[in-house]
């Protein structure tokens, strides 16, 4: 954010993020989530914790609600008043939404969450101070605070000998969240890269998408208009963009993609399929 | 200019009285003093305690958890900025709309300001998780081009707060500055030599008063406006946000009126005890309590009024999840502490409707103590029911805070009890030369023109002329 | 690589040249001097075998964390394994893996392993060298030969159990005790008698309609990963499947059913026989291939009597009925509630008659084929070897017994009396990994690798389409210098026995690389050599077998009339829980910090009831409670869950451990202790979900004391669109599925 950039950059930053906003996009990655393959496992949740070193914070912790699950499954009753659930559960697996327009960006006083040419909403776990601003302005509650230093407590050893040397372990005082396993992102652009070569579709898998057993979650580059991720959003004619853009883009209301408060504009980068019911 | 019936101050006091009372009020303190001051250091050791705990182990150990990421330290930094502008109202505000009944009690206001500023300081620091990077919020220069994200409220907070501490500070010195030389001119040791060194070489000629009087407007007027922005700027920490129950447009008039209702509280509560311990009934007297306590009602019919005007547009609004909300404030877990804010806030002001009440100290201080408590659960409602209710409802959690958060909010309370207890005995908590200017004002418009008799009163006193108010 | 050098690739330049030029100094940073001499440097310029520094390396292994044998890819970076993937070349998972594979690591890396071998000395285990431990072993087993000696595992294939097979032969023994609390036993039997087959393969993604009586195939079943991936092709598919599921207590693939309907517990076959009544007299399918006794028998359950016993409302039951007629090919699954009954085997053939009748063996149920290595297909348990392993300590009829990779002091009912009869056995031997309660029973202890450390094979006893031998390799150097993997071990107990047969293999590794050499050209695949061979084996982790097609026929087992227990009392429903699983992996804190699939529960025991029920005994949310059976009692918190029959009562499995290291113990309470000891006439199977129960409310509710995740809204959306729904009609106009 440096002076210079921002006088050269001045007509882009104006521009919000209904006029597409101010950046030059390398990816945009997000997520279809397709809800009626969901089936409430864990599978992703736990291939979480295995792959972004995440703290077991342990029984007192997790009743403060300081766990630190990045993604978690959520579970809700629909039709409550009957007196069995005859639909069964739903089930909603949540993760950081890595909005276009996120609320927790501006908010941070140190710019610690940015975003980035990948369309992530990054965490600078090394600049952030802690004011837990973002995880307050953040629709999803997906954010996660370090409330307590956990490497000992987590880790004992040899246990530490498991944690993923491609990020890092978080310290208290600091946020933190899902990043779309940025590090996986990162080697397959570098392979890339070297290659000379643009990445390709399927290439990066995130460790939830990955263990998913039903393979409920699929993972790409919306940029990419082959890949999968693309084709399934435009199948549910769910764009990128504020509310009222998808919605007047929406020619086919009873489409089953949607994103989950796309009222408040956000803009967010998963798109969830609906479950589907079949009443007998 | 009066239109009171009722003399605000007896003209006929003495001028060295004035200063033999003021000045009296700094001397050996009496053992009720030493124990008020060591029961407030012991809360701000008990904080100290809390706040070393929570430093080494966590913020966890505050009980802060997902949903409340903020929760009682951002209630009470507010509170405490809310109670920075009553030195503010009746120093500055007052003193350009030349309400002069203000003149003996605006110096502890203005005391009062400084330190609740410089106790809400302190909670932002408390409450970042990682306070020895507190410095990155500000601009310095930073060769890799590193600059805080100047679209967070949090680092108007921090411009804010600093410019508006410092202005405060300046605003209460500069304003006690001839009361400093009479110090000078009347103590020996110590306080000489500090008073010597504060006033400034302050001998009271027609040009330094001149020159005071310049700096002094311009100071109030510069105040103002910067007291409105801090709380204003202070309330976008949640306008801005897009949560329920905080992206409210009426936030910034709210949290002024709010702030000036709490401090005009303190105020009367402080008033109360300064009359009663340092025998101050003749300066701070019933009339100047009663106009104070009209000021308070006004202000809690304003507050009310906004709160109001908040739910109804909220009632009557499209935003589901603020509506929500709001049922949620009135029924659910935290329904008595939104009971009990309305009942202190709009309710119990009524009591000083009545002429009667307001001249009962007793009651008086009663009820001053509960519009704060009010004014506090205010701030806590507004900081915790939104984060305990927002728009996910898989993550709703009704918190209270751990022993360590309490004690350290406590603790703010005796940090500022502290500061003040200091400042009573060190520095004169009522104007002297201000209220010299009252009585001559008074006395004046009495017909009385009995200049010179009074000024022999005053020999030892330096040369202090009311000669046309500013 | 082109000309292009951006900011990042210029700082990686930078890193790797000054990480290079630090290396040649050998000055790596580290925390400990080398003159503490604590900390072995090395230097990376001379890195070790197949070890490139900061890149990760996948290898291919199989997972062991249950039965299922899915096929995983470690991910191994500077010679530690660091992540699991499921292998994508193994039909079973698929490239999938379930939460209990992904905390497969913390098992490796957890800190209560045992890492010595100990021997009961004084009471208490100590320490001693491999070197006495196997002596000691040599000179008791020496003592003893024929049934007095038996060995105890949880499921075992592959080579190591030809190994073990061997062994009890070498030993002059055929006690192979093999238990398993999450098992199908009795569907094997029904299965081995209506099929030919124990282990048919269940086709879900070919069903259309699949009506599930408490099987919870994709949660704590025999390979939850392979049913999950076959119910989202069964969901995907161009005619969208329907899952009804009937139970008393939801399960995780009750979670996702399109009708969940609850049963009174222990009428599942009641239900079964009624809908046989609709199939055969009223819509009129064909009843051939039934014998008359089970015709009269079908003929005497109405719906209207149905309904009354079931109490599931006759409506739903004749919809659900029209549909599976309407929706061919379907499925009819009995999950372990029905098998886990004092009539299980009767109640489980009644639900498999529906497949018959609905002729959907064949379509849905296919032949497995004959696998061509008997010896190597796995020996499967149940909770008979259980009852009769208790039995016949209590006889004392064993003076020797290995234990490995099941814990019967943990899951044995306290009315089998084991704890107690596990004295009376003269010499016990814990081929263990973790400090369970088994393992500090034992006289013996001797520390196994883990699975990522070991060598094996592993035949997945539910074989997905292509059948296949899962190969296991270790992908890390041992974490632990004293533990061995347990084909060592068996290979050396063997040794002590046949020397002259087995001297010849130095170790496992050895004998499993002559295995491998000696199978049949047929699966080696084009491998132009025997190197060749095992190359491509250990490369993809699996060897693919051809097993052949048969043709599967039916035939209806004749069963007696369901016996209905009317009396008073709640059933007990001791749910096993993907995650926790039996109890077993209680210790890792990945799984015990992932909430419960239903309700959200973690770290802790917690009892399941309707409302309804909770309401009529004056129970509310979180209050104490205290289930008492005939054989004790237990006693925590209940969480209503409407998704209950009011006659049933659930405590999931996994918790309550005395033992089994830090993460485990201490936790919440052990149902299977208060279970009755019915066992299934007909199997001997432990009848595990007919045990009654009284529950008594013993404290008050207390929201501290059971932590669940995410209860704050009351487990509703309130009127946001989280989980959207959609009726199948719209989706069959958008979607054209």
């Amino acid at each position: 954010m440096s002076l210079d950039n921002i006088l050269n950059h001045w007509s882009d930053y104006r521009k919000g993020a209904e006029e597409g906003g101010h950046h030059d996009y390398e990816h945009r990655w997000a997520m279809a989530i397709n809800l009626d393959l969901c089936i409430g496992c864990n599978a992703c949740s736990t291939a979480c914790y295995a792959e972004n070193n995440l703290a077991v914070v342990g029984k007192e912790k997790f009743e403060k609600g300081q766990a630190m699950h990045w993604m978690r499954i959520e579970r809700y009753w629909d039709q409550q008043e009957l007196e069995h659930p005859e639909q069964g559960a739903s089930f909603l697996p949540m993760m950081c939404q890595q909005c276009g327009a996120a609320t927790c960006e501006p908010v941070c006083p140190v710019a610690a969450t940015y975003h980035t040419p990948d369309g992530l909403n990054a965490q600078v776990y090394n600049r952030c101070i802690g004011s837990r601003y973002c995880s307050n302005n953040c629709p999803f509650r997906v954010r996660y605070f370090n409330f307590y230093s956990y490497y000992e407590s987590s880790w004992p050893e040899p246990m530490e000998q498991q944690l993923n040397p491609d990020i890092s372990v978080r310290d208290k005082g600091v946020m933190e969240k899902c990043t779309f396993c940025m590090q996986r992102i990162r080697t397959v652009k570098d392979k890339a890269f070297m290659e000379d070569r643009k990445v390709k579709d399927g290439e990066v898998v995130p460790a939830c998408a990955q263990s998913c057993p039903t393979s409920a979650i699929v993972f790409g580059d919306t940029m990419d208009d082959g890949s999968m991720v693309s084709k399934l959003w435009k199948k549910h004619q769910v764009e990128r963009g504020i509310y009222q853009k998808t919605k007047l883009a929406k020619k086919d209301a009873d489409l089953r993609g949607y994103r989950i408060f796309e009222e408040l504009n956000v803009d967010p980068s998963v798109m969830y399929l609906e479950r589907v019911r079949e009443d007998i | 200019m009066t239109m009171v019936t009722e003399k605000d101050i007896n003209e006929q006091i003495a001028w060295a009285k004035i200063n033999t009372d003021v000045l009296k009020s700094m001397e050996n303190p009496r053992p009720a003093y030493w124990v008020t001051l060591a029961v407030c250091i012991a809360m701000v050791s008990t904080a100290v305690v809390a706040e070393y705990i929570q430093y080494t182990v966590g913020m966890g150990t505050a009980n802060l958890n997902n949903p409340h990421m903020w929760d009682m330290y951002i209630a009470a930094f507010v509170f405490w900025i809310g109670m920075s502008h009553s030195g503010t109202l009746l120093s500055a505000i007052l003193h350009l709309i030349h309400a002069d009944w203000r003149k003996p009690i605006y110096r502890f206001a203005e005391a009062m300001t400084t330190f609740s500023l410089l106790t809400a300081g302190i909670f932002p620091m408390i409450h970042l998780g990682r306070v020895w990077n507190l410095y990155w919020v500000l601009p310095y220069v930073s060769d890799r081009g590193i600059w805080p994200n100047f679209r967070s409220p949090l680092v108007w907070d921090a411009f804010a707060i600093t410019t508006y501490l410092t202005a405060s500070m300046l605003f209460l010195f500069v304003g006690m500055i001839p009361d400093l030389a009479i110090c000078r001119d009347n103590t020996t040791g110590w306080r000489k030599k500090l008073y010597g060194i504060l006033a400034l070489g302050w001998i009271g000629s027609d040009r330094q008063w001149r020159h005071f009087r310049k700096i002094y407007l311009l100071m109030a007027c510069f105040l103002i406006p910067l007291a409105v922005s801090v709380h204003s700027i202070v309330s976008a920490d949640f306008a801005m946000s897009i949560m329920p129950g905080w992206h409210i447009t009426s936030f910034p008039p709210y949290f002024v009126a709010g702030a000036l209702y709490s401090g005009c509280a303190a105020i009367i509560t402080l008033f109360i005890l300064l009359r009663y311990f340092f025998r101050f009934e003749d300066y701070m007297t019933l009339p100047i309590m009663e106009k104070t306590a009209k000021l308070t009602f006004a202000i809690a019919m304003v507050w009310t009024y906004l709160n109001l005007i908040e739910f109804a547009s909220v009632w009557y609004g499209h935003d589901v999840y603020n509506k929500e909300l709001l049922i949620a404030k009135a029924t659910g877990a935290y329904a008595w502490i939104f009971w009990i804010m309305l009942f202190c806030g709009s309710v119990l002001p009524f009591a000083l409707a009545f002429r009667k009440l307001r001249r009962h100290m007793p009651t008086m201080f009663v009820v001053s103590l509960f519009l704060n408590l009010g004014m506090f659960f205010e701030r806590w409602m507004i900081v915790a029911p939104t984060l305990s209710m927002s728009q996910e409802p898989h993550q709703w959690d009704i918190m209270y805070g751990s022993i360590v958060e309490w004690a350290i909010v406590f603790g703010s309370f005796g940090w500022f009890g502290m500061l003040f207890l200091i400042f009573v005995k060190v520095f004169p908590s009522v104007s002297m030369y201000e209220v010299k200017e009252m009585v001559f004002h008074r006395k004046r418009s009495a017909g009385e023109e009995d200049l010179a008799r009074m000024t022999d009163h005053a020999k030892p006193v330096t040369q202090t002329t009311g000669g046309g108010s500013a | 690589m082109s000309g292009k050098m951006n900011r990042r690739s210029f700082l990686k330049v930078m890193g790797w040249s000054s990480a290079g030029a630090a290396l040649t100094g050998c000055d790596m940073p580290t925390t400990i001097t080398l003159e503490e001499g604590k900390e072995e440097v090395m230097s990376y310029l001379m890195p070790e075998e197949y070890v490139i520094p900061g890149v990760g390396v996948w290898y291919a292994s199989t997972c062991t964390q249950c039965a299922a044998g899915c096929g995983i890819h470690g991910r191994v970076r500077e010679g530690r394994v660091l992540k699991l993937e499921g292998n994508p070349d193994t039909a079973v998972n698929n490239g999938k893996l379930c939460m209990m594979g992904q905390a497969g690591v913390q098992g490796h890396y957890n800190p209560d392993r045992i890492t010595t071998p100990m021997v009961r000395s004084g009471g208490s285990l100590t320490p001693v060298t491999w070197h006495k431990a196997l002596g000691l072993l040599e000179e008791k087993l020496g003592a003893i030969s024929g049934d007095r000696f038996a060995w105890f595992t949880g499921t075992v294939s592959g080579h190591q159990s030809v190994l073990l097979a061997n062994h009890l032969d070498a030993m002059g023994s055929t006690n192979h005790y093999v238990h398993e609390v999450v098992n199908n036993a009795v569907s094997r039997a029904v299965n081995q008698d209506m099929l030919g087959e124990a282990n048919p393969r269940l086709r879900l993604d070919k069903a259309k309609m699949i009506v599930s009586f408490g099987a919870d195939f994709m949660g704590a079943s025999q390979s939850p990963v392979q049913y999950a991936g076959q119910y989202a092709k069964f969901r995907t598919n161009k005619e969208r499947g329907l899952l009804v599921q009937i139970e008393s207590k939801m399960s995780l693939t009750g979670g996702s059913a399109d009708l969940w309907l609850a049963i009174k517990p222990g009428t599942e076959a009641v239900l079964a026989l009624g809908m046989a009544n609709l199939l055969l007299n009223k819509i009129r399918v064909s009843d051939a291939g039934i014998p008359s006794d089970v015709r009269t028998l079908i003929n005497n359950y109405d719906i209207t009597k149905v309904a009354q016993i079931t109490g599931v409302a006759g409506h739903r039951i004749q919809r659900v009925t029209q549909l599976l007629s309407e929706r061919s090919p379907s499925l009819v699954l009995a999950g372990a509630n029905v098998e886990g009954q004092a009539q299980g085997y009767a109640a489980t053939a009644t639900i498999m008659m529906l497949n018959h009748i609905l002729g959907n063996v064949g379509k849905t149920i296919e032949s497995a084929g004959e696998f061509p290595f008997p010896q190597l297909v796995a020996k499967q348990g149940g909770t008979a070897d259980l009852v009769a392993f208790a039995e016949a300590a209590k006889a004392k009829n064993l003076d020797a017994v290995i234990f490995h990779g099941s814990n019967p002091v943990y899951s044995a009912p306290k009315s089998l009396g084991l704890a107690e009869a596990m004295s009376s056995i003269g010499f016990k031997v814990a081929i263990s990994q973790f400090p369970d309660e088994t393992t500090m029973a034992a006289d013996l202890v001797l520390p196994v690798d883990s699975y990522l450390e070991d060598w094996g094979t592993q035949v997945p006893a539910d074989q997905a389409e292509a059948s296949a031998i899962h190969v296991q390799q270790p992908l890390m150097e041992k974490l632990n210098a004293e533990t061995k993997g347990l084909g060592d071990i068996l290979l050396t107990l063997l040794k002590q026995r046949r020397k002259d047969e087995y001297g010849q293999f130095e170790d496992y590794y050895a004998y499993l690389r002559n295995a491998f050499v000696a199978m049949p050209t047929s699966v080696k695949n084009d491998a132009k050599n025997n190197d060749e061979f095992w190359n491509a084996a250990l490369q993809t982790g699996v060897i693919k077998v051809d097993a052949g097609a048969k043709n599967l026929q039916s035939t209806v087992v004749s069963v007696t009339a369901p016996v209905v227990d009317d009396s008073a009392g709640l059933t007990l429903m001791p749910s096993p829980r993907l995650g926790l699983f039996d109890g077993r992996h209680a210790n890792l804190p990945w799984l015990q910090e992932a909430p419960d699939q239903i309700s959200k529960v973690v770290w802790d025991s917690w009892v399941e009831m309707h409302p309804d029920t909770a309401a009529k005994m004056g129970i509310g949310n979180l209050d104490l409670v205290k289930v008492s059976s005939a054989q004790g009692s237990v006693t925590l918190r209940v969480v209503l869950l409407k998704g209950m029959h009011a006659d049933a009562v659930a405590i999931p499995l996994g918790q309550g451990h005395e033992a089994h290291g830090r993460y485990a113990k201490g936790l919440g309470v052990n149902p299977l202790q208060i279970l009755d000891a019915t066992t299934d006439n007909k199997t001997g199977e432990l009848a595990m979900y007919s045990t009654r129960v009284t529950v008594k409310r013993v404290g008050p509710a207390d929201s501290l004391s059971i932590v669940r995740m995410g209860t704050g809204a009351g487990d509703s959306q309130v009127g946001r669109k989280l989980v959207g729904t959609v009726p199948v009609e719209q989706v069959r106009r958008t979607e054209g599925t």
